[in-house]
C-alpha cells in the first residue's frame, strides 16, 4: 500500500478485525516502560502510521472454559484441594482485572514468512498495563484493529519534525518508517520528565546532545540515519527543559524556505500537544497532533472519546471566541487531526 | 424437570425462539442501547444477523452533542459513563442510519429504535414519527437516563410515566410495540413498572445505568466532567437480576408482559441466570466494547446448557427459578 497520501479513505476500507496474537518478546526499555512485540501467525490488514491497536489486557477467553456449567449448576464440581475454586477463576471476582480494552498506538511492525508482528510500547500506570508487563514470551493476547486514522504526508513537504513526549512516542517510531519510506528527512524531538523514564535506546558513545543540536543519538530514529533532540525536565540527560524549549530552537534556526517544507508530528500528553501546537503555529509551521482520549469501545460506538475540532459544518456550538465546533471521535475521526483545528 | 437426561442429549436441538409479547425474535439476545451505534459499526468483528433484535442508541428530536469529556471510567467489575445521549437527531437518523438497519432487518433481527426526549411532546412525536417505519419493530422508550438534567423525570414518577406510555402508545403505528426502559434508581421500581404497563407498555426492559461517583483522590474532583455517571457492567448483575425477578413476580408474570433483562450480560450463564428470574430478552452492553461478538458466544454457551438440561425450548427457563420457599417442583431422579 502506498503510505500515506493527502486523499485519507477510512481505516475500515483496509480491513480490521480481531486476532489471536502471541508475544514474542516483552522487554523493559526504561523505568515502567515495556516494548511488547506481538506476533499475528495469520497476518494482519494494511495498517498506517497514528493508528491503534486495543488490547484485551487480561486473559483471553479464560471464563468461558474456566467456569464448569456444573458448579453453576449444583454442587456437582469435584473441586480438589489446590484447584482453583471455579468462582476465583471468573475474572470479576479476582483482585481487580480490566473491564474494556486499553488502546495502544502501533509503534512498529513487519511481515515476514511466520505473519506479521506488531510492536506496541506501553508504560505501566494501572491494571490493564501491569498485565501487560506480567506477559512471556508465548502468552496470548487478544488483539483488535488497526483502528483508527493516520497521519497524512502533504504535497510539497518533505521534511517531518517528530516531537515525541512520554507515551506519545511509540506511534513516532511506527511514522519516522514511514517517512524513510516516502524519502522524506526527518528530526526526532524526544522528551521525559527525567533520564530513566527516556523509552528509547541510546547509541553507543553517542550522548545527546546538552545544547539540543540534533545528533544520531537516537536508535528508534538513526536506524534511519535521521537525528535527534532529547530533553528531559530535570536536565539528567540532553537538553535541560520542556520538548518544546527543544522544538523552539530547532524551529528559530530554520530558513523560511525550510519551514515551508516542514512537518510537525505530535503525540504526547495533552498540555504538551498544545504546546507544540501553538509553537508550530507561531513559526507557520503545519502540525498534526495524535489525541489520547480514554475510549471504550474504540470504534466509533460508545461517544466516548471526544475531542471538540473546529467544524463551520453542522457545528455543535460556538466558542466564546466565536470558533463553531463540533466534538468528533478520536477512535475513529482521529487519533489523528489537525492542530489549528483543535479547540484545546 | 431433565436435570439428568442423558439419552435425550443427543437428540434435542433446543429451540432458541422467544415473542415477546408479538414481537417474533430468533433468540433471545440483543444488544443495549448506547453500546452498539446505530448499526454495522461491530459489523467487522460479529456476524450482526445472529442476533435476535439490535437496539439503537437513544435517538432524540434534535441533535444533541452530548456532554464534556471526561464521560467514561472504568471501575471494578464496571465502567461508570456521562455520555449525555449524544446522537445524530431524528432527521439523520431516519435519513442516514434507519436504511442500513432496514437492510440488516432482512437478515433476521427486528429492529428496536431507542428514543429519549425531554418533555411529552417530544417523545410523542420522535417516536410516532419512528413507529412509523414499517421495518421499525418496536420503540423503546428510554425514560431512565441518568445522565441528562432531564432524563430521570418521567421514569421515577409514575404518575407522568403513565401518562406519558399512554400518549407515546397513541402516537405509534399499532403493529410497532412500545417497550419502556426501567431505571433502577427509584425507589419501588414496582410502582413504576406497574404505570408502565397500565400506561400501555407491551415490553419491559431493564435495568438502565445506576446512578453513581468516582473521585479522582489527588485533584479532589469527580473523575467524569459531569460529576456523576451511570454505572454498568458486571458489578450491577447481581442487582439487575434482583430488580428482574422482583418486577417479574410483582408486575409482569400476571400482567403478562415480557422483560427484556440486562445489566452486565457477559458469559452465558448470565443470561441464564437473568431468564430464571424472568427476563424473555437479553441485551448486552458494557461486554460489547471488550467483545462486540458476545451475543453470539453467549447464544452457542445458552444453546449447550439447553440441550445439556434437556430443555426443548429457551422458553422453558423463562422465570423457571425455585425460591427456597418453593415446594419442590419434580423430586430429583
Ligand atoms: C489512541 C491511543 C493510543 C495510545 N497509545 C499508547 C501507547 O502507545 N503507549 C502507552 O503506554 N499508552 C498509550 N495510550 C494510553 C493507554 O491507553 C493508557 O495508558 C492505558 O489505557 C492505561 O490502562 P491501565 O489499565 O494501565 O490504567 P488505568 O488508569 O487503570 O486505566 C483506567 C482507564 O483509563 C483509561 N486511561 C488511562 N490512562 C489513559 C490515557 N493516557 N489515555 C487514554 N485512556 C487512558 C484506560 O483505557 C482505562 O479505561 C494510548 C491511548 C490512546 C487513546
Ligand atoms: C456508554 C454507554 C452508553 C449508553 N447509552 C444509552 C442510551 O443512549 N440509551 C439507553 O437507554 N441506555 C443507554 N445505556 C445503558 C445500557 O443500554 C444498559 O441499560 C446498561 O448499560 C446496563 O447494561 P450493561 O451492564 O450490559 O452495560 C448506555 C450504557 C453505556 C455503558
Ligand atoms: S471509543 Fe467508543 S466512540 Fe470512540
Amino acid at each position: 500500500m502506498s503510505l500515506l497520501s493527502d486523499n485519507t479513505t477510512p481505516a475500515q476500507a483496509h480491513g480490521r478485525g480481531r486476532f489471536d496474537a502471541t508475544v514474542e518478546l516483552n522487554r523493559v526499555i526504561c523505568r515502567e516502560h515495556y516494548v511488547l512485540r506481538l506476533r499475528l501467525p495469520g497476518g494482519f490488514p494494511p495498517s498506517l502510521p497514528g493508528q491503534f491497536v486495543q488490547l484485551g489486557c487480561r486473559p483471553p477467553g479464560a471464563p468461558d472454559g474456566a467456569i464448569d456449567a456444573s458448579w453453576l449448576g449444583g454442587c456437582e464440581h469435584a473441586w480438589q484441594p489446590g484447584d482453583t475454586p471455579p468462582q476465583a477463576q471468573q475474572p470479576e471476582l479476582r483482585e481487580r482485572v480490566s473491564v474494556l480494552r486499553r488502546p495502544f498506538s502501533i509503534a512498529g511492525r513487519g511481515d515476514d514468512a511466520g505473519g506479521s508482528w506488531i510492536d506496541v510500547i506501553h508504560r505501566v500506570v494501572g491494571v490493564g498495563t501491569a498485565w501487560l508487563a506480567g506477559l512471556k514470551r508465548g502468552d496470548a493476547v487478544d488483539l483488535i484493529g488497526p483502528l483508527g486514522n493516520w497521519f497524512t504526508l502533504p504535497a510539497g513537504k518533505s521534511m517531518g519534525l517528530l516531537v515525541g513526549g512520554g507515551v506519545g512516542l511509540p506511534p513516532m517510531f511506527y511514522l519516522a518508517q514511514a517517512l524513510y519510506e516516502a524519502g522524506w528527512d526527518a528530526v526526532g524531538f524526544v522528551g521525559a520528565l527525567t533520564a530513566d523514564l527516556l523509552a528509547v535506546t541510546f547509541v553507543a558513545d553517542t550522548p545527546p546532545d546538552g545544547q539540543g543540536a540534533p545528533w544520531r543519538c537516537v536508535e528508534e530514529y538513526s536506524q534511519f540515519d535521521f537525528p535527534t533532540v532529547v530533553t528531559t525536565d530535570d536536565g539528567s540527560l540532553g537538553m535541560h527543559g520542556r520538548i518544546t524549549r527543544g522544538l523552539e530552537r530547532y524551529l528559530s534556526a530554520q530558513t523560511r524556505e525550510d519551514a515551508a517544507k516542514t512537518v510537525v508530528f505530535t503525540c504526547g500528553p495533552n498540555p504538551m500537544m498544545h504546546a507544540v501546537a501553538r509553537l508550530s503555529a507561531s513559526h507557520s509551521v503545519d502540525c498534526q497532533v495524535c489525541v489520547e482520549q480514554a475510549m471504550a469501545c474504540g470504534m466509533g460506538t460508545c461517544q466516548s472519546c471526544v475531542v471538540k475540532i473546529e467544524s463551520p459544518q453542522d457545528p455543535h456550538g460556538t466558542t466564546d471566541a466565536g470558533r463553531p465546533w463540533r466534538y468528533r471521535l478520536a477512535c475513529t475521526d482521529g487519533p489523528v487531526f489537525q492542530a489549528k483545528e483543535v479547540l484545546w | 424437570m431433565g436435570k439428568n437426561t442423558t439419552t435425550t442429549q443427543q437428540t434435542v436441538t433446543p429451540s432458541l425462539a422467544v415473542d415477546l409479547a408479538g414481537l417474533k425474535l430468533s433468540n433471545p439476545l440483543m444488544t443495549a442501547s448506547g453500546t452498539c451505534g446505530y448499526g454495522y459499526e461491530y459489523g467487522d468483528f460479529v456476524d450482526l444477523s445472529r442476533l435476535g433484535a439490535f437496539v439503537t442508541k437513544s435517538i432524540t428530536a434534535e441533535v444533541r452533542p452530548g456532554n464534556e469529556p471526561s464521560r467514561i471510567v472504568e471501575t471494578r467489575a464496571g465502567m461508570l459513563n456521562a455520555i449525555g445521549l449524544a446522537n445524530v437527531g431524528l432527521d439523520a437518523f431516519m435519513a442516514e442510519k434507519l436504511p442500513p438497519l432496514q437492510r440488516m432487518r432482512q437478515d433476521g433481527p427486528r429492529i428496536i429504535v431507542n428514543v429519549a426526549g425531554h418533555s411529552i411532546d417530544d417523545y410523542v412525536n420522535t417516536a410516532g414519527h419512528i413507529a412509523a417505519d414499517e421495518d421499525v419493530d418496536a420503540i423503546e422508550l428510554n425514560v431512565s437516563c441518568p445522565n441528562v438534567s432531564d432524563g430521570l423525570t418521567f421514569g421515577t414518577n409514575p404518575k407522568l410515566l403513565k401518562e406519558l406510555v399512554g400518549l407515546v402508545r397513541k402516537a405509534m403505528r399499532p403493529a410497532c410495540k412500545l417497550v419502556v426502559k426501567l431505571s433502577p434508581n427509584v425507589e419501588d421500581i414496582t410502582a413504576t413498572a406497574a404505570a408502565a404497563v397500565e400506561g400501555g407498555a407491551q415490553i419491559l426492559s431493564m435495568i438502565n445505568t445506576y446512578t453513581a461517583m468516582t473521585i479522582d483522590i489527588n485533584k479532589r474532583r469527580p473523575r467524569l466532567a459531569n460529576g456523576t455517571g451511570g454505572l454498568s457492567g458486571p458489578a450491577i448483575r447481581p442487582l439487575a437480576v434482583y430488580l428482574v425477578h422482583r418486577v417479574y413476580r410483582c408486575v409482569a408474570r400476571d400482567a403478562g408482559v415480557p422483560i427484556i433483562g440486562m445489566g452486565g450480560v457477559q458469559y452465558w450463564q448470565d443470561a441464564v441466570e437473568f431468564l430464571l428470574a424472568g427476563a424473555s430478552g437479553l441485551a448486552v452492553g458494557t461486554a460489547l466494547f471488550a467483545d462486540p461478538a458476545t451475543p453470539v458466544t453467549i447464544l452457542e454457551g445458552l444453546t449447550e446448557h439447553l440441550r445439556q438440561q434437556g430443555c426443548k425450548s429457551v422458553t422453558e427457563l423463562i422465570g423457571a427459578l425455585e425460591l427456597h420457599t418453593d415446594p419442590p417442583a419434580a423430586p430429583y431422579p
